[in-house]
């Protein structure tokens, strides 16, 4: 194959795009008012780093219908280490032009013509083997959440103390990530709140999301809705995940007629409110050192969680403080959309989380809180590459640090 | 008594959180011929499940897998 080689992707994509896809794509006017706000630009002001750059390629592979393989290589490559899909420049631009849509759509193109990076859809592939044959993986699971149900015991000191599976009637299904940190700081918080909840079998990652492939992420969510209506519950609460969060509560239910029967919450909003009605016994002297919050795109400025983060942390921390800019204009750390699954690209990342680096510490606070595991993985090297010198800690985890040490006194 | 499993790479993914040990698990295999064996260990539990998902999507084999206290254990071998 021959960079000119003309690639078979499926016909007359564009006639296939969707409207607002369409609409984005003829709307920007070049007058690139984005590029200050991308924090790829903002760490190496190149061409190929202004947002209305990155989606005139896309717009011009479309129009030219130029599926060559170097043109579409040249576009995953800036579709997937390029942008974050944080779409901060969503929010500079005047009439609203959503560049991480595109940039998602360019990366639908990408997998659809093969030149994605293969480990993205591996990972979504994996996720939707995990939910073809759920027997194959139960034995292996249960045993598992055995072993984190006998941590969660030591920590509360209660035997008692379980991490429900599988439970109908629940009020909850909880959906977490891999890693037990994921699992065992929510279990113990729902003890404590004596919430009605069950674990969820399956991750709350979606990378069909990230790699723009609507087909797979749409059977990556099937497999939650499906065990939320076999169980009946009244709510899915997803953990600390960015891309999960917005998934589930904003895009997922209009894949499916009628929606969810269910409503969605991140775990921040049910601790929030949980304070809010003084539910949880919480002794700020667990966290004493200056703290400051993390706003993932995902959860911030595309899931609209801005203030409910502020409310568990200033009840659960002694010194709250900001970062500068934060809410819907912080910063991406640089290791969203998929990026860090990527070794290839570690450099780039690392150079785009300058802007997030710079704000941590000009802050002097010892403690980033993150309620996102991709922006904890990325904070966490950016600790190491930048010597920013911090702590990372997870917003349940710090809860669930103020509850132990208000109940049992440590 | 069983057979000793042997390796041809070791690595070690404690400490690495998810997706990380299946990223690294994807990268190591591309660097083996096929039949060749990779051990590894890792601290993130969710291994147990990820690996064998990964595996099956893959069309590779996990030998064996398993959790010995806080580290989980495991031997994959390329396939194709």
């Amino acid at each position: 194959m021959t960079p000119e080689t003309q690639i078979k992707v499926p016909e007359d994509y564009k006639k296939k795009l969707p409207r607002d896809v369409a609409i984005a794509l003829e709307t920007c006017v070049r007058c690139g008012l984005c590029t200050e706000s991308c924090h790829y630009y903002k760490s190496n002001p190149k061409s190929d780093f202004i947002p209305a750059y990155r989606a005139e390629v896309f717009r011009r592979i479309l129009r030219k219908k130029d599926y060559s393989e170097k043109s579409l290589g040249a576009m995953s490559d800036i579709a997937f280490s390029n942008c974050t899909l944080c779409r901060r420049c969503v929010m500079t631009c005047p009439l609203g032009v959503d560049t991480g849509l595109l940039m998602r759509e360019a990366r639908g193109l990408a997998v659809a013509s093969g030149t994605a990076p293969e480990i993205l859809v591996q990972l979504a592939d994996t996720a939707i083997s995990r939910g073809e044959d759920i027997e194959i993986f139960r034995e292996m699971f249960l045993e598992n959440i055995k072993a984190l149900e006998e941590e969660v015991r030591q920590l509360t000191g209660d035997p008692q103390a379980v991490i429900p599976v599988d439970k109908k009637g629940a009020d909850i299904l909880f959906v977490a990530l891999s890693g037990a940190h994921s699992i065992i700081p929510p279990s113990i918080l729902f003890h404590y709140a004596k919430a009605n909840w069950t674990l969820s079998f399956f991750e709350a990652s979606n990378y069909g999301v990230l790699i723009g492939d609507k087909d797979r992420a749409k059977r990556i969510v099937q497999r939650i809705v499906d065990e939320a209506k076999r169980l009946g519950v009244k709510e899915i609460v997803v953990g600390e995940c960015g891309h999960a969060y917005n998934t589930l509560r904003w895009e997922a239910p209009k894949w499916f007629d009628g929606g969810f029967p269910f409503r969605v919450r991140s775990i921040i909003e049910v601790m929030a409110h949980l304070i809010q009605e003084g539910r949880l016994p919480l002794d700020k002297s667990a966290n004493p050192e200056p703290v400051i919050y993390h706003d993932a795109c995902n959860l911030t400025r595309n899931g609209g969680l801005l203030e409910e983060p502020r409310i568990v942390l200033r009840a659960a921390v002694k010194d709250y403080r900001e970062m500068s800019p934060n809410r819907d204009d912080s910063y991406c750390c640089g290791g969203g959309g998929g990026i860090i699954a990527v070794p290839e690209w570690d450099s780039k990342r690392m150079e785009a989380g300058k802007p997030k680096a710079e704000q941590i510490k000009a802050t002097g606070a010892k403690v980033v809180i993150v309620a996102c595991d991709n922006c904890r993985i990325q904070i966490n090297d950016l600790n190491e590459h930048y010597k920013l010198g911090i702590n990372i800690g997870g917003i349940t985890e710090t809860v669930v640090k103020a509850i132990l040490k208000a109940v049992k006194g440590s | 008594m069983a057979e000793e499993i042997k390796a041809n790479v070791t690595l070690n993914l404690e400490g690495l959180m998810c997706p990380m040990p299946v990223v690294r698990i994807s990268k190591a295999i591309k660097d083996v011929v096929v039949g060749e064996v990779i051990e590894a260990t890792a601290t993130d539990p969710g291994v147990l499940i990820d690996i064998p998902a990964w595996a099956r999507t893959t069309g590779n084999e996990v030998i064996k897998i398993e959790r010995e206290g806080k580290i989980v254990h495991f031997f994959v071998r390329r396939l194709k």
